[in-house]
């Protein structure tokens, strides 16, 4: 069974109607990206899919309709959403934005997580507590991605996590994401425009085109495909 | 000499009213991101409550607590029912709520209390301490040491609990906030409920020093907002300390300057918030919002 099946999803902002029917799914423990172009409702999907914007249509998780849930209900189902733009706490110290993300949870072992966190991105620890607004781009980035796994999340929802980086810093962050998917079992979705860099390391692919699904596989029939290679990844 | 600590030391005092204010006013807009011009009416409203416990023939520590209880309650009913639907939208239309929450107040309690005046019990007593012939208001000091002790709790709330954090997490960045499960309306609800609560206390303190009526904090509410923009917006211990100069320098003013004697008072806030934003405009200790691009 899939950890999360969204199916004839429908979702927009006032009046505009964005994703007219998307359908796809995402198995426990997989890196899955969603590519398409800009506007095709890649955004749009992620926020629909943590609640943050009107949707109809279903979306399970963990086989438990969470069609309707707010977006503080789904972080308690431990689903942890970096949003564009980073969405960090800028007024908040490093530290303090990693205790935020530790909200919803009970447990004592909040300070374990964190050095883990820092573990990943020992960048943070050194700047623990500075303010947020105060980091560069990358460091934000990673900040955003430590914070959503204070949540311990199963699914990680990430959108365009390239966004600004310099390509050195992109890959060096798409290999600790990676690393945080095997080693934790952390199911990432992600969204992304840089195909040619998330195509190498996400485990399957789905291609939204105008609100609609066109094309989904595992990443190494995507990257096969003749149109997908004419139109994404420019070869 | 003696007259002159004599000014100062009253000054403080007074200031320490404004101060009292303004913390209340700081703890909206910490907690929930907007300027509450109704927060001294709301204040009146709670001195009222008080004062009608009073009458009633409730002990006065119980008449307090009570007060205090119901303005926490009133708070976050306010928040529920008022701010909420507009929650999010432009700050323009948060600032004409809560101005039209003034109003609504104002005449509310002007319907059920009247706009005559009464007088409220003091907290501590008439006395005076005599140091070195300066008289110094017991009442004074029992309003800086209450005062102090709110301030002191609110910073720990705020710096070492889990509910602080959240609330000024959601003042920041509301959106954020919902992702990481905080539930934003209940956190801003509990903002407003503690801000009711300070300035239910600010208007117990005061209204033995003026008299209660429904514009007790009419006046006062300009000079906490300077003590508030003197302080930087963001702090209590700013606002605090922007009560005192304010208290202090209006005094002064009012005192050795001829041409502003009584009448002109009010221009030393006035002039104080437009210096403040011209030189300083994250006030003495307001963390200025830091972003790179």
């Amino acid at each position: 069974m899939s950890l999360l099946e969204v199916s004839d999803l429908e979702a927009g902002y006032g009046p505009v109607t964005v994703l007219r029917g998307v359908s796809f799914s995402v198995d426990e423990g997989r890196i899955v990206t969603v590519l398409g172009p800009n506007g095709a409702g890649k955004t749009t999907t992620l926020r629909a899919v943590s609640g943050m914007i009107r949707r109809s249509g279903s979306v399970r998780f963990d086989g438990k309709d969470v069609s309707r849930y707010t977006p503080e209900k789904m972080a308690r189902q431990s689903v942890a959403h970096v949003p564009e733009g980073r969405g960090t706490f800028t007024g908040l110290t490093v530290e303090e934005n990693l205790r935020v993300g530790a909200y919803p949870r009970r447990d004592k072992d909040v300070a374990a997580d964190m050095q883990r966190c820092f573990g990943h991105f020992p960048r943070l620890q050194e700047r623990r507590s500075q303010h947020a607004g105060s980091l560069s781009g990358g460091e934000q980035q990673m900040l955003a991605i430590a914070r959503a796994l204070m949540l311990r999340p199963r699914l990680m929802l990430l959108d365009e996590p390239s966004l600004g980086l310099a390509p050195k810093l992109t890959r060096e962050l798409f290999s600790i994401l990676e690393k945080i998917a095997r080693e934790e079992g952390v199911t990432l979705l992600l969204v992304e425009q840089n195909a040619n860099l998330v195509l190498k390391f996400a485990d399957d692919a789905h291609v939204l085109e105008a609100g609609r699904i066109v094309l989904s596989g595992t990443a190494e029939e995507i990257k096969a495909d003749e149109g997908i290679r004419r139109s994404y990844l420019g070869v | 000499m003696e007259r002159f600590v004599q000014v100062i030391v009253d000054g403080w005092a007074t200031g320490s009213l404004y101060a009292a204010l303004a913390v209340a006013v700081v703890l909206i807009y910490r907690s929930t991101g907007i300027v509450n011009f109704a927060q001294g009416e709301l204040a009146m409203f709670s001195t009222f409550i008080a004062w009608g416990l009073i009458e009633a023939g409730v002990p006065l520590a119980l008449a307090l607590l009570g007060t205090l209880a119901l303005s926490f309650a009133g708070g976050m009913l306010i928040e529920r029912v008022i701010i909420r639907p507009v929650e999010g939208g432009e700050v323009l239309t948060l600032v004409i709520v809560t101005l039209g929450l003034y109003i609504l107040v104002n005449s509310l309690a002007g319907w059920i209390w009247g706009f005559g005046n009464r007088s409220f019990p003091g907290l501590f007593g008439d006395s005076q301490l005599d140091v070195a012939g300066v008289g110094i208001p017991v009442e004074s000091i029992g309003i800086v040491a209450v005062l102090i002790g709110v301030v002191g709790l609110l910073f720990a709330v705020f710096q070492r609990t889990k509910i602080g954090l959240a609330m000024r997490a959601v003042s920041l960045n509301p959106d954020s906030s919902r992702l990481v499960g905080i539930s934003v309306g209940r956190t801003l609800m509990i903002g407003w409920g503690i801000a009711a609560l300070v300035g239910a206390l600010a208007g117990v303190l005061l209204a033995p020093r003026l008299f209660l009526d429904v514009n007790l904090m009419g006046g006062v509410l300009i000079y906490s907002f300077a003590a508030a923009t003197l302080g930087g917006f963001d702090s209590p211990f700013g606002a605090v300390l922007g009560g005192w100069i304010i208290g202090i320098a209006e005094n002064l003013a009012g005192t050795y300057v001829d041409f502003i004697g009584n009448d002109l008072k009010i221009l030393v806030p006035l002039v104080a918030i437009v210096v403040v934003l011209l030189f300083r405009p994250t006030g003495l200790f307001g963390s200025p919002e830091v972003a790179r691009a």
